[in-house]
Order: structure tokens, then C-alpha cells, then sequence
């Protein structure tokens, strides 16, 4: 055994984590909260949908999903106290009015044929941007002094991806003619030009571009 | 999409054959016979030595099946159908959200149960009294319906079950129905703990709250089909229904709405009897 009074380096050489980050404090809460406004108003969607599809299969995973959507937001929620937000509410908030039309609109079908355009909102369109969000505030927090925040990203990431997989797929096994392909792709451009219009789950700056000023202490 | 489903909305795919139970009642299957009395079974347990214990269990089983979906479905409306803060708290629909997730197993575990015991999808009708009863427009109310007075039924059922496949050496199904019945008294726990919960100030709330679901107890124990008595095809999981925060006097009070609702169904059947007879 080593000699255990011998000096170790405190960061290991294979511990390659840097301190700066591109967010305060600040601008991290603001992100977490929209976060969770996003994905409560995806696990809200989801519950409300199983009792609207006629397909079995799709039922029974709308109610998975609908579950890991609560869970992402519940895991916002706890979060936000822990960036000085302790009325978690105050920044439960939709980054802008484009994304409260957003929500109206991927909400919208309702109908049992329509489980084409339900599934095309989520998942070819509101949680590739949750993806891309995650992805971006993983690859720029300060790896150091936000690291719950990190681990809480990867584990949703881990949900997002499954699930992307799953509702792509269920979409392919939904399209038979080339004039479901047609409605699934104009409902996903109808929501894709709102959520352009949004600038993403966290507003402008959501994956870094269109950022109007910088955001962190320590870039 | 709209707030608030009307049970005729429920979609379903063409295997479904959906009725309420105003049909079942009118189905002239359903009258009791005139010679009833003196046919009944001395008992009405599911047990493998009846002769029709295949059918029965199969029957139950779809019943089961098409149940959770209607849970699986209530729980979602629930997470859509009230605002957050305002109409339901925070809490309350993430445990929702989480019993979507359970149900959406329930029926997963539904399916190949069936398909274990040789039975069909939409082989038996799927009555929709379980989403009509319980999915009220009011949060409280829904708790009771659903959380409560639902899955507490369901606690009876899967402990039926889980003792028929106990009794018929069917492993595969006790272990599927003991692990239901775990989620069931967490459901049943979130109803009970919520209801407390939210109507903590308003007792007014509360008392209608637990009326509404003595009248969807009473639903359920429609013709005495649940008591403690064995001409009673489900009896009353009293341990299980402790666990999931149901008192003792709400288990008896249970446990009487079965007992009268069989009596009054045994009156009928002698009324019957005594019609025929004139």
C-alpha cells in the first residue's frame, strides 16, 4: 500500500474539470426556471393525451413519458432554492409569449386521428430543443461550482434521448402514405417557425447563439 | 384540448367494445332469473375448484385490464385538466404524473397476464363506470374517486387475485399481482395523504369529499359484487387498505355498503321469486 501521509495532487490527472462557466448565478436560476415550465407544461400535455389516442401501444407510453417530464420538473423545482430562488415560482416562468403560443399550439390536436400531429410536437420538435438546451448549458456551466445542476442535466438527458428514440419511432410505425409524411412535416414546420420565433426552451441564447450580452461571471 | 373529457370520448381502437353500466344493467343477461335463489353458489369466491375458474379468472382479469387503462387515463386527465397553484398544487400532480407511469405498467402487466391466460384483447365488454365515476371536475373530489374509493377496489381485487393464483399454483400471476398491489396502496396512500393535505382548512370540503366517495364505494359494491361475506365475489383487504391510510371505521363502513347493497340484491331476487311464483 502507498504511503498515506505522502502529498496526493487534489485534482487527479484523469480529473480534467475546469472552473469557468458561462452562467452566474443569476442567469442559471433564470434558465432552470424556464426549464421547469417547459417541462411541466410537456408532462401536463402528455397526461392529458393518453385518454385521446386510440392506439394501445402509444397510450401506455405517453403515461411513461408523461411521469419523466414530472420528474425533470420536480428536479428544477428543488433546484431553484439552491440558486437563491427560494419562491421557486417567481421563476416558473415561459421564456416568452412565443413559447406560451407554442405550448397552445403543440397542445392544440385533440381529436383521435390526430396522434400523428401530437406525437410530431414532442418529439420531432419540443424535445429536440430541450436536447439542444440541456446540451448547451451542460457543455458551458462551470463544471466545478455548478455541478448539481450538471448531474440533474444528465440524468434528464438520459430521459430525452430514450424518449426522442421511442417517439420517432412510434412516428415512422404512424406514417404509411406519403400524405401522413406531408402532415407530419407541415405541423412540425408550423411549430418549428413559433419555437424560431421563441428562440428555444430558454429564450434567445437557449444553445448560445442570439445572446444579447454575456451571461456569467467567469467565461 | 379541452379540460374535462366526457367518458364517450375515451379513445379506443376497434377491438374495444365499450358499454356503461346503464347498458350493463338494460342487458337482459344481467336479470336475475327467477329460480335465482335457488341456484346461487354458496359462495361466489374465485376459487380454483368453481367450475367456471378459467372463465372467471380470464373475465376478471380483462376487467383488470381495461381498468387500468381508465386509471392510466384518469391519472393523465389529472395532470391536464387542473391549473398548477390554483386548482391542484404542485405535489399533488407529480404524484399524478407517477401514477400515470404505474398505471401504464398496470396495463403492460394487464396485457401479458391475458395473453398468459388465454384471453383476448376486447374479447369482454369494457365498462366505463370506473372513468365515469371517479374523473369529477373538482381535484378533492377526484382524489376521493379515483385515489380512494378506484384503487382502493383495486387493492380488493389484486388481493383476490393474487390468492386465486396463489391457490391455483400459478406463480406467474401471484408475483404480477403482488407487485400491482404494492403500487395500489401507494396510490391509495397519495389520495389519503393529498386529502388530508388540501382540505386541512376546509372541513366542509373534506366531509363532501368523503361523501362522494361512499357513493362511488357504493358503485362499486353494486349487487353485494364486494363484502366480507363469501356470497360476495371480492372480499375486503383490510390489512392492505390499513397500510394505504384507510382507518379501520372507513373499512368497516366499506365493508357495510357491501353487505347492504347484497342484501338488497338478495330482497330483489325474492321478489322476483315471489312474482314468478303469483
Amino acid at each position: 500500500m502507498a504511503n498515506p501521509q505522502k502529498p496526493r495532487a487534489p485534482f487527479a490527472p484523469w480529473d480534467r474539470r475546469e472552473l469557468p462557466g458561462s452562467f452566474s448565478v443569476e442567469e442559471t436560476a433564470r434558465r432552470v426556471g424556464h426549464y421547469k415550465w417547459a417541462e411541466m407544461k410537456l408532462f401536463e400535455a402528455l397526461g392529458g393525451w393518453i385518454a385521446t389516442v386510440p392506439e394501445l401501444d402509444i397510450k401506455m407510453r405517453l403515461g411513461t413519458h408523461c411521469y419523466k417530464h414530472a420528474w425533470h420538473a420536480e428536479l428544477w423545482h428543488k433546484r431553484l432554492p439552491e440558486l437563491r430562488e427560494m419562491n421557486p415560482e417567481r421563476l416558473t416562468l415561459p421564456a416568452n409569449d412565443a413559447m406560451v403560443r407554442f405550448i397552445d399550439a403543440m397542445t392544440e390536436p385533440e381529436a383521435p386521428e390526430l396522434t400523428i400531429e401530437k406525437l410530431v410536437g414532442v418529439y420531432r420538435v419540443f424535445i429536440p430543443h430541450f436536447i439542444s438546451a440541456y446540451t448547451y448549458h451542460l457543455n458551458n456551466t462551470s463544471e466545478i461550482t455548478d455541478m448539481p445542476t450538471i448531474r440533474s442535466i444528465k440524468f434528464i438527458l438520459q430521459d430525452e434521448f430514450d424518449d426522442w428514440r421511442e417517439g420517432e419511432m412510434l412516428i415512422q410505425s404512424l406514417l404509411e402514405t406519403p400524405e401522413e409524411v406531408d402532415r407530419a412535416a407541415a405541423h412540425q414546420a408550423k411549430l418549428e417557425k413559433i419555437m424560431l420565433e421563441a428562440g428555444g426552451i430558454a429564450g434567445p441564447g437557449s444553445i448560445g447563439i442570439n445572446t444579447p450580452a454575456p451571461q456569467g461571471a467567469m467565461s | 384540448m379541452k379540460k374535462f373529457m366526457p367518458v364517450e370520448e375515451l379513445a379506443r381502437d376497434e377491438r374495444f367494445n365499450q358499454i356503461t353500466q346503464a347498458d350493463r344493467m338494460s342487458d337482459a343477461r344481467s336479470a336475475v332469473p327467477a329460480n335465482a335463489e335457488s341456484t346461487r353458489r354458496s359462495s361466489n369466491r374465485l376459487t380454483p375448484a368453481r367450475a367456471d375458474a378459467s372463465d372467471a379468472a380470464r373475465a376478471l382479469m380483462h376487467g383488470i385490464f381495461v381498468g387500468e387503462i381508465q386509471a392510466l387515463e384518469g391519472a393523465g386527465r389529472t395532470c391536464w385538466d387542473f391549473t398548477t397553484g390554483e386548482e391542484a398544487p404542485f405535489g399533488l400532480k407529480l404524484d399524478m404524473a407517477r401514477q400515470a407511469w404505474d398505471e401504464a405498467r398496470h396495463v403492460e402487466i394487464s396485457l401479458k397476464l391475458g395473453d398468459w391466460m388465454g384471453s383476448d384483447v376486447g374479447q369482454y365488454a369494457e365498462n366505463t363506470v370506473l372513468f365515469q365515476a371517479a374523473c369529477s371536475n373538482d381535484p378533492v373530489l377526484r382524489l376521493a374517486g379515483v385515489n380512494r374509493a378506484l384503487e382502493g377496489l383495486a387493492i380488493d381485487v389484486f388481493t383476490s387475485m393474487k390468492e386465486f393464483g396463489e391457490m391455483a399454483g400459478d406463480p406467474y400471476l401471484e408475483f404480477c399481482e403482488d407487485w400491482m398491489l404494492a403500487d395500489e396502496v401507494t396510490h391509495v396512500k397519495m389520495g389519503s395523504d393529498w386529502l388530508r393535505k388540501v382540505t386541512e382548512n376546509d372541513p366542509e370540503r373534506r366531509k363532501k369529499a368523503l361523501e362522494f366517495q361512499s357513493i362511488v364505494d357504493k358503485m362499486f359494491s353494486y349487487g353485494g359484487s364486494r363484502s366480507d361475506s363469501d356470497e360476495s365475489s371480492l372480499g375486503i383487504a383490510r390489512r392492505f387498505r390499513e397500510l394505504a391510510g384507510f382507518t379501520s371505521d372507513e373499512n368497516e363502513h366499506i365493508a357495510d355498503l357491501g353487505l347492504q347493497a347484497l342484501e338488497e340484491r338478495k330482497a330483489q331476487i325474492r321478489e322476483k321469486q315471489a312474482a314468478a311464483k303469483n
